[in-house]
């Protein structure tokens, strides 16, 4: 009797529906984690968010298949890589076009020209790999460079375990070291902060290149489970998007929140409408995400962690109750 | 060789005209009113695949042919209407207008769908929403067949086939007559109080609250507007290229083109628009004309490059000259002492 959780996971594992929703969801939630981030620092949604991830999908081919390393390997290049030119895109466009005081829209723009820039890049890159190493730089798929482990495909375990990392550090960090301090002080009043000797650009810098990376490290792992090409991340664009929204974008753990909320319902909600419907529902995927997210700023625009979960302390519960009885 | 080179003056400017539409209505938005439309290409497509849905049947229904395998049959079926439309010209041109005009009713309703989520939210979610609905227009055509014909396209039945050898030019003419038009009408629009209006909410939104005017209700009609001005644009190019396939009507071309269009000519200023559609859509037409002879010396496609200088122009007009070519100028408005006149009669 007391084996049946432990029972329902390994039932959870061998459902290939649930492995594909646990790693789809988890790279998602990377990618929304660092986007959660960049719009909490800088105040502007980043629209290249998922072209950085292709690089790192691309770093992963390059690795693969030109030479012939395990991707594993790839992950702290596609982390640097896509972490350096988030970097690049903060110092060379964002900050120089906030300092001649930009609009939000304007900056918006220019993230949007920076992602002209990366799908050309990407595109460039994929053509000129095929030509000069004869291989497949479009609509590939890595699955067969993984390893196994119980049985199951290595990337089921390596996601999820990736993003524990990730938030259990991220939260150590913001809470218990100084500069992740002096980070939620730059989030919350960043002339205050200044004023008490945080420099602001600093951090700035610092959440863009972090962004970056989480981006890239999800890109990298990507291909492993899903077709890679040089647009895939601008069509995740809209689950990222989707999951940091829903998750709350005023607070850094909406993303991870968000990511698995979508993920899970992107993935799911699907196959189940497709076995309800019939097959014809499942290209239609994206509007899950888009419909969760017209809901969620239509009924609660702040997302989840904006929600006020006063009432649930017990006192405030009572006090409630007290008024209705 | 003259006429190689008419025929690349009319395809450029049967390119620019419907960008140029499509630019105007982006800068009504933007440029006047501040709103960050990244989902220009849901109601370009919308008109786009108007067209490729309903003419074709309709004249089917009306000389009687049978529509119900209307996807597969669709070149026979094209066939036979243009046929029929070479001696007609009367259904050639109501047709053509009813197309346009339900196609600027489909941009409006898709323009009003797409923004009611984020309308009453901050600019950032706005766009982020408008970014996202964008794409589902592009995935419906992709994916339904019954629409646009799914990942072949259909094609569109021509209402110039009367002109014969003349088509080319006369459609150009015609969408280059309606973009004219569509210019007239918004720098009339922008010139009047209600532009003024849009700019005062683009410019600081309490101040136009504080003079009682309901701010998230005039964004609404502006970007209803705009869609349906974007969806003639769209409805125009399918047209004119007289087959409509969905993967044409993509987030590069249909919105980020329009936005460098806006930004490199000049926001708020309809002529710099026109003038920065122009050079755009003139410079990327010398690209692929020269194509050939640029893809000998690099090992990938030219398209890849246009679009890498394409971002890197982009990033350096918002840096250096953000105010565009022709840069906005102060409205000009009726001169004082009319006004003065015009106060002392209501005063006495």
């Amino acid at each position: 009797m007391f084996y049946y959780p432990f029972s329902l996971f390994v039932l959870m594992l061998l459902e290939p529906l649930y492995r594909d929703a646990i790693i789809f969801s988890s790279l998602l939630t990377l990618l929304s984690l660092g986007l959660t981030l960049t719009f909490l620092t800088t105040k502007v949604p980043n629209f290249c968010h998922g072209s950085l991830a292709t690089l790192g999908i691309y770093v992963s081919l390059t690795f693969d298949k030109v030479f012939l390393i395990n991707v594993y390997y790839s992950l702290p290049f596609a982390f640097l890589l896509s972490g350096f030119i988030a970097l690049l895109q903060y110092i060379l466009v964002l900050k120089p076009l906030s300092k001649r005081g930009a609009s939000v829209i304007t900056l918006m723009v220019a993230t949007i020209a920076f992602e002209l820039i990366l799908l050309a890049a990407l595109n460039i890159y994929a053509d000129y790999i095929a030509r000069i190493f004869k291989i497949t730089s479009r609509y590939f798929f890595l699955r067969g460079s993984d390893f196994r482990f119980a049985n199951q495909q290595g990337l089921l375990f390596v996601a999820p375990l990736i993003v524990i990392i990730v938030s259990l550090t991220l939260y150590i960090f913001l809470t218990k070291t100084k500069f992740g301090i002096a980070m939620r002080a730059t989030i919350e009043n960043p002339s205050l902060a200044g004023s008490v000797g945080i420099n602001p650009d600093l951090v700035y810098r610092f959440s863009w290149f972090l962004s970056g990376g989480l981006a890239g490290l999800a890109g990298g792992l990507l291909p492993l489970s899903f077709i890679g090409n040089p647009d895939t991340g601008s069509f995740l664009l809209i689950s990222i998007f989707a999951a940091s929204i829903s998750g709350g974008l005023f607070h850094i753990f909406g993303g991870l929140i968000g990511g698995y909320l979508i993920g899970f319902a992107e993935v799911l909600g699907t196959a189940n409408l497709a076995s309800l419907m019939g097959t014809w529902v499942i290209p239609y995927r994206p509007v899950i995400p888009l419909l969760a997210m017209a809901l969620t700023l239509l009924l609660i625009p702040r997302g989840i962690t904006g929600l006020s979960f006063e009432f649930l302390k017990s006192g405030n519960l009572w006090r409630k109750l007290k008024l209705y009885f | 060789m003259a006429q190689i080179e008419a025929l690349f003056l009319i395809d450029l400017i049967a390119t620019f005209a419907p960008y140029m539409i499509v630019a105007l209505s982006l800068n009504l938005e933007y440029g006047f009113c501040g709103i960050p439309n990244f989902g220009k290409t849901l109601s370009v497509a919308g008109g786009a695949f108007l067209v490729g849905f309903l003419p074709g049947r309709l004249a089917a229904q009306i000389l009687g042919l049978d529509t119900s395998k209307y996807i597969e049959n669709n070149a026979k079926i094209i066939t036979m209407i243009n046929n029929a439309l070479q001696t007609n010209l009367l259904l050639s041109l109501s047709l053509l207008i009813l197309t346009l005009f339900s196609a600027m009713v489909l941009g409006a309703i898709l323009g009003f769908l797409a923004s009611y989520p984020a309308i009453r939210l901050r600019e950032e979610y706005l766009a982020m929403t408008f970014l996202a609905v964008g794409e589902v227009m592009l995935i419906i055509g992709y994916n339904y067949p019954e629409l646009v014909g799914g990942t072949l396209g259909v094609s569109v039945p021509d209402p110039f086939v009367w002109a014969g050898k003349y088509r080319f030019l006369l459609i150009t003419i015609f969408m280059l007559f309606i973009a004219l038009l569509v210019f007239i009408y918004l720098q009339l629009l922008t010139k009047s109080p209600l532009g003024r209006l849009l700019r005062a909410i683009r410019d600081n939104e309490n101040a136009a609250l504080a003079f009682g005017k309901d701010v998230i209700k005039i964004r609404m009609k502006v970007i209803i507007l705009s869609s349906a001005i974007a969806a003639l644009g769209g409805a125009l190019y399918a047209f004119y290229t007289s087959n409509v396939i969905a993967t044409a009507y993509q987030r590069v071309s249909w919105t980020f083109w329009p936005w460098v269009m806006v930004i490199l000519g000049g926001a708020a200023n309809n002529l710099g628009v026109v003038l920065g559609t122009f050079i755009f859509v003139a410079v990327r037409k010398f690209i692929i004309f020269y194509k050939e002879i640029f893809g000998i010396y690099v090992p990938f496609d030219v398209v890849w490059l246009d679009m890498l200088l394409l971002g890197i122009a982009l990033i350096l007009i918002l840096l250096y000259k953000s105010e565009g070519l022709i840069p906005e100028k102060p409205i000009k408005t009726i001169e004082i002492h009319r006004n003065q006149s015009k106060m002392s009669k209501i005063e006495s």
